[in-house]
Formats: structure tokens, sequence, C-alpha cells
């Protein structure tokens, strides 16, 4: 059946509604459930509230964010978003720092070894982290790292090491050297080069590895469960999956939905701002890596 | 592994360095080394050093529970693993996993990445909420999908007909994977689409409309010039995804913690080395997880002809 | 030590402590050469706790608490790595009675001797309690409370079904009077700790045991013996139940708290349900709350009675748990560890945690005293100390943690279970696994 040429673009324009709708769906449902979920009220949750939204008189009002970021109760939960920020900050900014210099060697430099590392970088991205904390515990307790933010900062580090090398030697691609060259041709040393013309020039490569290595280091559980025990350096996964409410049988849901929401807040800020920088990162780090 | 190459940027330098004295070469090569060692060093430390102890553990009968009864055992724990039908049960379970969400991903993915091809609006909207799953903590949406679909506080028994209110999905096998898989699917289609998407935009808009103009079919331009040309996209797509997904714990550490028979191998040997303190036998599992990881890269590899040379545009 | 942030974005740094001053006040406290001990608690009785580590502070330490995950196994991993890491900052910890020997045969725990062994260990502790804290013919914990497990009911429920509650109950009665009036019976029979506490129990109930007692202590040579008529007559029971209508919907992943909300129902008859002693507080305390009895009747219709028994005629063996508290053996204060171990294991404390959390005390004088009286039926606390003192262990192994585990694997899920095959599976299991050859 031929269509006519106004029609064929009313059924594409209404085809391209709908996979908008299916796409904002499948994304944020199971946000607005979590988001909806923490607003249900304990007492309801321990009787059992089916449905998507809230009952009647089972609804919590702001209560469960207030318990959960005032309630003494909770100060674990607020230690470990502390613990995450640090730990992944900290992890964050080492990692793209030691990955641009070794991205920049791999873009610009010529040098027997590339390949070795860049394999290495590749192997590592694929290792099943669970082969490692058993080893890793054992020499952490030995050194003395177990249960300190250091004893999951070294781990992240090494682990988001691969992506951020991917991801910035793929933008220093980009980056016109010649300028570097003219810099070198004034007088300036090769570090210097580097130091005064491509680091601003490769700042927003940079920025996005430094984000993309922090989600990385924001998601990690197994490390975060594997190598601590207490509030001291516990992050965020951990210390939801073993949130303990008032009641100690039962995982207290909507208090756990709120602790995720808040657990999500600050991915979701990234997210908004720094959108258009993700996606290049991922496909460059992914694709082009 | 050969696959990847030097960088266009270097390589085209090539002629002029050779001619040039090799002083330049030495001062490069050394500066290049002092730049990538910090990288290796602790890239080598947290995984090349714990693993060679892994390789040494797994040769005792060691448990910290009794640490003063370590025992040189040889291979014997290789030996327990391998013929334990809990090794090859969770194996077993592993690999459908990364096959089945593999390919939901990949399907769904891939509808998601032409709908923001062709997205002539709400580009920043569906882009900035594609990427909100990914960034969201796999724990979290394991408790998400686990409360979905839990029948006394969740949505699904009430929303899916056939289904009754009652319905425990999390106290029996399939409906437990089903859960699991869903958490799983969720969170990575959305990455699976981007790297879909960027393969899309390396497809020419020309080729594509020279097939429409020949008269071919959405399903002939589809099968016929789009997908061939995106070949490297996919399959750099499957295999990360793929590898990842082989290495799935999260999502079933919160949902089920291995109940009814939904454990994955990387649960197993977790179990083994943290819960149980078993080092000697929990090494050797690690081994192997290792070992299997490797083997599924190469069959990937081997089987999909993945050339991630391709995927850089640089063959 | 604790590490900050050496570098980062001003903003995000200013904007973390801005949320979390409070946390940050509390985490650069201390350090006034005052030592901290560290106590870890389980989330039982949370708000007793924190008040007794207050009280029995001195001008010599104060006691920090730090909690632990819900459940027994997680709560037995955080502990044991932090020990096996030789962890000095673990001074005191909550203890789940069946971890005791593993503890203790790998040196985590600092005995007690000489008089203070004579304190925590005196004549006036219950047997069943007093059992649990020791090994090698030492004093290796302090016992602070004893939990067991008792018949809850609706007395409108058995009534309707005909059952007389004044004589001992079996559970293949119970489950028949629930499925008459389309009630059901409220069990723990999650994959996890208090699922092998039924099993354990229902055993014992028939005479059995799932490891020989006179070989138990002997770790990976005692003698398996869960493969007998006992342990059939143990799988028929959790057979029968999983067959009937009387399964609650979340069977196969409930636990201590999930079967709670049936005692009182919008509508329906109730239920009958194996449960810990804090269940009468738990109900006392949400009269016309959700969830809770809806009026002061409703609560006198709660009816308990000792644990059913498995077979008829024979003495049922009711679950004992309850907490002891140990010393980490590497710690800096352990002479302090062990004062502050004594004051918080005191009879003032039993009292205080039996009184305001329901969880009942190892110690016969607090059970007698004019506060748990005034607080308690005089025949629940009867029953309570009846059971304790008459209870079943589960296994006293130093690798308890694997044969609990073993136990799970097999008989979960519970409606999997069948007397001809499951028991004898178990024990071929758990012989492998008690030598090393099998993957757990």
């Amino acid at each position: 059946m031929a269509l006519t040429g106004k029609n064929k673009d009313r059924v594409q324009r209404g085809g391209m509604v709908l996979g908008v709708a299916l796409v904002l769906g499948w994304c944020l449902l199971p946000v607005v459930w979590i988001i909806s979920l923490s607003f249900k009220s304990q007492a309801a949750v321990t009787n059992g509230s089916p449905g998507f939204f809230p009952s009647s008189g089972g609804g919590a009002g702001w209560d469960n964010y207030r318990d959960l970021l005032f309630d003494d109760q909770y100060a674990q939960f607020r230690r470990s978003i502390l613990n995450s920020i640090g730990i992944s900050l900290i992890a964050t900014i080492l990692s793209v720092a030691i990955a641009t210099l070794a991205a920049y060697a791999i873009a610009r430099l010529d040098f027997k070894g590339k390949k070795f590392v860049l394999t290495t970088a590749l192997v590592i991205a694929m290792f099943p982290v669970v082969s490692l904390v058993g080893p890793l515990f054992d020499m952490w307790r030995t050194i003395g790292l177990y249960d300190t933010w250091p004893g999951l900062i070294i781990p992240y580090m090494s682990f988001t090491l691969p992506l951020a090398i991917w991801t910035l030697s793929a933008f220093f691609r980009e980056i016109p050297w010649e300028m570097e060259q003219a810099a070198q041709v004034d007088g300036a040393t090769q570090w210097q080069a580097f130091r005064k013309v491509i680091v601003p020039l490769a700042a927003p490569g940079v920025f996005t590895a430094a984000i993309l290595t922090f989600f990385f280091a924001w998601n990690d559980f197994v490390f975060g469960i594997s190598l601590t025990s207490t509030e001291a350096a516990r992050p965020i996964p951990a210390s939801l999956s073993f949130f303990v409410g008032n009641d100690p049988f039962n995982r207290p849901a909507s208090l756990l939905a709120a602790g995720a929401v808040v657990a999500t807040v600050p991915i979701v800020i990234l997210v908004l701002f720094f959108q258009r920088k993700i996606v290049a990162g991922l496909t460059a780090g992914a694709v082009k890596g | 592994m050969s696959t990847t190459t030097a960088p266009k940027a270097s390589r085209s330098q090539e002629p002029r360095r050779k001619a040039a004295v090799t002083d330049r070469e030495r001062t490069e090569n050394s500066l290049a080394r002092k730049l990538v060692a910090p990288a290796i060093v602790l890239m080598l430390f947290v995984t090349a050093f714990p693993m060679l102890r892994a390789l040494y553990l797994s040769l005792f009968s060691y448990s910290l529970t009794a640490p003063d009864d370590r025992e040189f055992v040889g291979l014997s724990n290789y030996w327990t693993a391998l013929s334990d039908e809990l090794f090859w049960r969770d194996t077993g379970n592993t690999v459908m996993i990364m096959l089945v969400t593999v390919f939901f991903e990949l399907v769904i993915g891939f509808a998601f990445a032409l709908v923001m091809h062709r997205l002539i609006f709400a580009r920043g909207l569906v882009r900035t909420s594609i990427l909100i799953p990914y960034g969201v903590i796999t724990v979290v949406s394991g408790f998400a999908w686990q409360f979905a679909f839990s029948n006394s506080n969740g949505f699904v028994n009430g929303w899916l007909p056939f289904i009754g209110d009652d319905f425990n999905w999390f106290a029996q096998y399939d409906s437990s994977m089903i859960a699991i898989m869903a958490s799983e699917i969720w969170k990575t289609t959305p990455f699976m689409s981007l790297l879909l998407l960027a393969g899309l935009a390396q497809v020419s808009e020309d080729m594509i409309e020279a097939a429409k103009v020949d008269g071919a079919t959405w399903f002939q331009r589809l099968y016929k010039v789009i997908l061939p040309n995106m070949k490297a996209a996919i399959m750099v797509a499957v295999l990360f995804r793929a590898l990842d997904a082989y290495r799935i714990f999260d999502n079933i550490f919160v949902m089920t913690a291995g109940a009814n028979g939904t454990e994955s191998i990387s649960f197993l040997t977790y179990r083994q080395v943290i819960e149980q303190f078993q080092l000697g036998i929990g090494s050797a599992l690690s081994v192997l997880l290792f070992l299997s990881v490797l083997v599924v890269a190469f069959v990937i590899v081997k089987v999909f002809r993945v050339n991630l040379a391709d995927a850089r545009q640089e063959s | 030590m604790r590490v900050r942030p050496t570098a980062g974005p001003r903003q995000l740094a200013v904007a973390t402590s801005l949320v979390l001053a409070g946390t940050l006040l509390t985490a650069c406290g201390g350090g006034d050469g005052k030592p901290t001990l560290n106590w870890y608690i389980n989330p039982d009785g949370q708000d007793t706790l924190n008040q007794l580590a207050e009280d029995c502070s001195t001008d010599d330490y104060d006691i920090e608490i730090q909690l632990l995950p819900a459940s027994a196994t997680d709560q037995r991993t955080q502990l044991a790595r932090r020990l096996a890491a030789g962890d000095s900052s673990t001074d005191l910890m909550s203890l789940d009675p069946v971890f005791v020997p593993e503890f203790a045969s790998a040196g985590w725990l600092e005995p007690f001797t000489g008089d203070l062994a004579d304190e925590v260990l005196d004549d006036d502790v219950l047997e069943g309690a007093a059992q649990t804290v020791q090994w090698d013919d030492q004093v290796v914990a302090a016992p602070q409370w004893s939990n067991t497990q008792v018949l809850w009911y609706r007395k409108s429920l058995a009534e309707a079904a005909g059952l007389d509650m004044n004589q001992p109950v079996t559970w293949g009665e119970v489950i028949d009077a629930a499925a008459s009036q389309d009630a059901t019976v409220g069990v723990q029979a999650n994959k996890y700790e208090a699922y092998v506490v039924w099993i354990n129990a229902l055993i014992q109930g028939a005479g059995g045991n799932i490891l020989d007692p006179d070989t138990v202590e002997d770790g990976r040579d005692a003698k398996v013996t869960i493969d007998s008529d006992a342990g059939k007559a143990a799988a028929a029971v959790i057979q029968k139940l999983a067959d009937s209508g009387a399964a609650q919907p979340d069977f196969t992943t409930s636990n201590e708290g999930t079967s709670l909300g049936q005692m009182y129902p919008d509508d329906g008859p109730g239920e009958f349900m194996t449960n810990w002693t804090f269940v009468y507080q738990n109900y006392a305390g949400a009269v016309g709350e959700a969830g809770g009895p809806p009026d002061e009747a409703a609560l006198d219709d709660l009816g308990w009675a000792r644990y059913p028994q498995t077979v008829a005629g024979e003495d049922s063996a009711p679950p004992i748990g309850g907490i002891t508290i140990g010393v980490g053996a590497f710690s800096d204060n352990v002479d302090f560890a062990q004062e502050a171990a004594v004051c918080i294991t005191s009879s003032e404390a039993q009292t205080q945690l039996a009184v305001n959390e329901g969880l009942m005390p190892s110690r016969q004088s607090v059970y007698d005293s004019d506060a748990l009286k005034e607080a308690y039926p005089a025949d629940l606390l009867e029953l309570w100390r009846d059971s304790v003192d008459t209870g079943g262990p589960r296994p006293k192994s130093a690798y308890y943690s694997q044969i609990s585990s073993a136990i799970q694997s097999r008989w979960h899920p519970p409606t999997s279970v069948d007397p001809n095959t499951t028991p004898k599976r178990s024990a071929e299991f758990l012989r492998q696994i008690l030598s090393g050859e099998a993957l757990l």
C-alpha cells in the first residue's frame, strides 16, 4: 500500500514519538518506581503494600528521607556517603592523572612496549574482579590496608585505568599536535610543550574520562563488600546491601529506596550537566579504543 | 593480542622519524616509558601479583579459620572443583545469563539506537534519560527490581495479566532468573545502545539512499546495508557486554543471594573465599574463573572475527 | 587513621561537608588518650544496647557501638574477616552462640579467666546458655541474652479448628488445624540460618541429631547422623506443610518478619507461627497500629504454647538462640574489654533488654525479678524459661558455618524436601563438605 508523502511523514513522526516514549519509559520507569517506593511508609511496607504508588494512608511523606539523613540510627549510611564521595573522587583524580600520562605516550610517542601497555589494559578491563578479592583480602590484611580508604582507592585506580587510558588516547589523537611542535620550535622542551600547550587542549577529554572513572568507582560492589567491614571505609553500595532498619528481619524496602535515591542523585546531576561529554567518552573509549 | 594498532598520529610520522637521529628516538622511548610506568605498575600490582598469589594458594588446603592446618595438596583443589556438579551448574547459569542478556540487550539496544539516530526532537532529553540506567548503581537496580517483583510490595504482579497477586517470583529458579536478568538487561541496554549509535553514525547515508533509490525495502536496507556496515561496532559491543555479563555478581547478591540455584560462577568464588574463608579451593576457583573469561573472550573474538582495529576504522 | 581527600573540586568538598556536617563532627572526635572500645552489635534491641554502651562506659574507656548486618551469616562474615586480619580495634562483639566454637578454635576470642570467668558464668546462668560459651574447658564468651522459639497462635483460630492447646500439639495437628480454617502456619524457610534452626529443632524433636553429639566437637571427624528416622520425620513435616494449603505465599523466602503480619490480617482467621520471644513485645506494642492487633481484645486472643512436637508423644526440642559477648583476642584493651563485657551482661543489663526489647535473659534471677513479672504474663515467662532449659542446641562445631550452609543447600527450597531422599542426600553432602571434597 502506497502512502502519500504527507501521510508517510505523519506515520514516521508517530513512530518516532512512540519510540521516544518507549525509550523514556524503559529508562525512567524503574527510577520513578524507586522514588515512589521511597514515599511508602515503613509500616505499610512491613504489612505488605503492593502497587506502584503508595496506597492511601500508606504514604510517608518525607519521613524516610528525614530518618535517613538525620536519625542517629542511620549515621552509618551517612558515613558511607562520605566514604563513597571521598574514595571515588580520590581514585578518579589519581587514576585520570596517571592515565593522562600513559595516554599521551600512547597517542603521541612511538616506543617499544606500546602494544604491551594496550594489551595489558585490555586484559585488565576484562578481568573478573571476583577472582582477585581473595588474594587481595589476604594481601591487604597483611599490609594493613584492609578496611581503609587506600584499600579501596588502589583497586579502583587499577580497574579504571584501562577505561581512562582508552578514552584519553582516543581524545588525544584528535588534538592538533602541530601546536606542540610549534612550541618546541620556540624553544620549549617536550615536557613544557606538553604542559603549557597540550594540557589545556586535552582538558575536555580528561574531564570525560574523569566522569566515567567516577561512575565506575561509585558503582563498584565486589571490592566494597570484600575489602571493608566497618563504616571506616564502607561505600554506599555495600552499605545499602547491609542496610538494617527497625525490623531486623526484613529489608526496610521504603527506607532502602530512599537510600537508593540519595545514592543516585549525584549520578543524575552529573548526567544532566555532562550528557554530551559522557556519550562522546563512552563511544570514543569503547568503539575506538 | 594483536588487535590493537598504533594510532594514526605517530604512524604518519614514521618515515620522518626513521631518518631522524637515534638520540631523539632514545629520548622519546625513555620519556614514554616514564609516562607509562605508573599506570603499568599500578595495573599489575592489583591484578598480576594477586593472580600469581592465587595460583600459589590454590595448591594448598588452606582455611583462614584454621590457618595452622595449611597443607600442600597439589592440583587436588582443581580436581575437586572441576568434578563438582555445583561448579558446572553455576558455569551453566553464568553462560545462560550471558547469552540471554546480551541477546536482549542487542535487540532492544539496536532499536533504541535507531530511535536516537533518527531523532529530530527531544535529543537531549532522550540521551540524558538513556544515561540514567547506565549511571545507576547496579545494587540499586537490583533492589529496584527485587522490590518491583516482590509480591508484598511490588507492582509487577498487579500489572502482568495471568500472574496471581500472590505469585512469589523468588520462590523458584525460572522466575528468579527472569527477575535477575530483567535488572541486568535494564541497566546495561543503554550502554549497548550508545555503542550501537556510534556504529550507526559510521554507516554512510549515501549508501542507504542509493539502496532506497534501487527500491530496497526498509528490511532489505537494514540487512543488506546497515548491519553489514556496522558489524565491527556490533561485535565490539557484544564482546564488551558478554564479558561483563559473564562476571555477573551484584544483582545475584542483592536479589537472591544464590537461592534456588541462581548462583553465578563469580558468586560461587566469592562465597568460598570471602564467606567460607576457604582460601585454597577459593583460589583454585579464582584461577578457573579467570581462565574461563579468557576462553569466552577467545571464542567471541574467533567465532565472530571481532577485529578491534576494524572498530577503530584503522584497517 | 582516616584518610581525607587530599585534593578535589572545592565546591564538591563544601557541599559534602554541608550535607554531612553531623557525621564529620563525630568522625573527628576522640584522640584525647582515653581508649574507645568498639562493640559490634547485631541489630536486635539497638536502643537498649546503645544505652548499655553509654552506661557501661567509665572514666577509663568509652564504649562505641558498631552495627553489624541483619543476617547471622553476614554478621559472622564481617567479624571473622576483621579478626582474620588481626584487627586490634575489635574489642567487644555480640556473637550468635553457634559461631562461638569456630571463633574460639581459631584463637580469636580472649578467654575469661579466674574471677572474671566465675562472674560471667556462675550458677545463676541457665544451662542452655552456659553450654554455648564454653570451648576446650575455657569460658570464651559471656552470655547476654537467650532466645527461644514457642508456638504463637490466635486462640480463636485454635478453638475454631478444635485444637486443644492445653496439651502438647504436634506439627501435623497444627498444619491440619490451620488448613481446615483456611489459615496459615508461619515458619522460617528462606535459605538462611533460621531455616537450619527449624530443621535442627524438628530433627531433635524426633530424638535425632544432624551430627552425632558425642563426636560433634571433633570438627572434620564428626559423625553425620542426619540420615535417620528422625531426619525423615523432620523432612516429612516440611513436606506436609509445603503440600498443604497452610503454607504462606512467601513460604520459601519466609523469615522471622514476613509472617508477623499474618497474625492479624485485615480479614481472615490469623495464623499459627513458630517464632522467637520478641513476638510478644512486637504485638503488645502495636495495638491499633497497622500489622498489630486492632484492639486489646485481639491482643488477648494471642496464644502461646510450647514448640510443637515432631513425633506425637515425644517432647519437642525448642530452638535456642541469643547472643553472647566475646572479647577480641587482638584487642589493645583486653582487660578493659572484659570488664566492659561483665557490665553489659550483668543482671541489670539483662533486665533492661528483656523489658525494653523482648530479648530474654540467660540468668535465672532475672526471670524471677519483679521487673519481668510486671512486663510479661507469668505463664509466658515460665514457658520461655522452660524452653531455654530443655531446648536443643545446634551442632557445636568449629565448622558450624559450613555445616549450616550444607544443610541449607540440600534442604532448600522447602518445597523440594522429600523424606525418602533429602536426609540421605544431605548426609552424603555433609560428609563430603566436612572432608573438603565438595564445593559449598
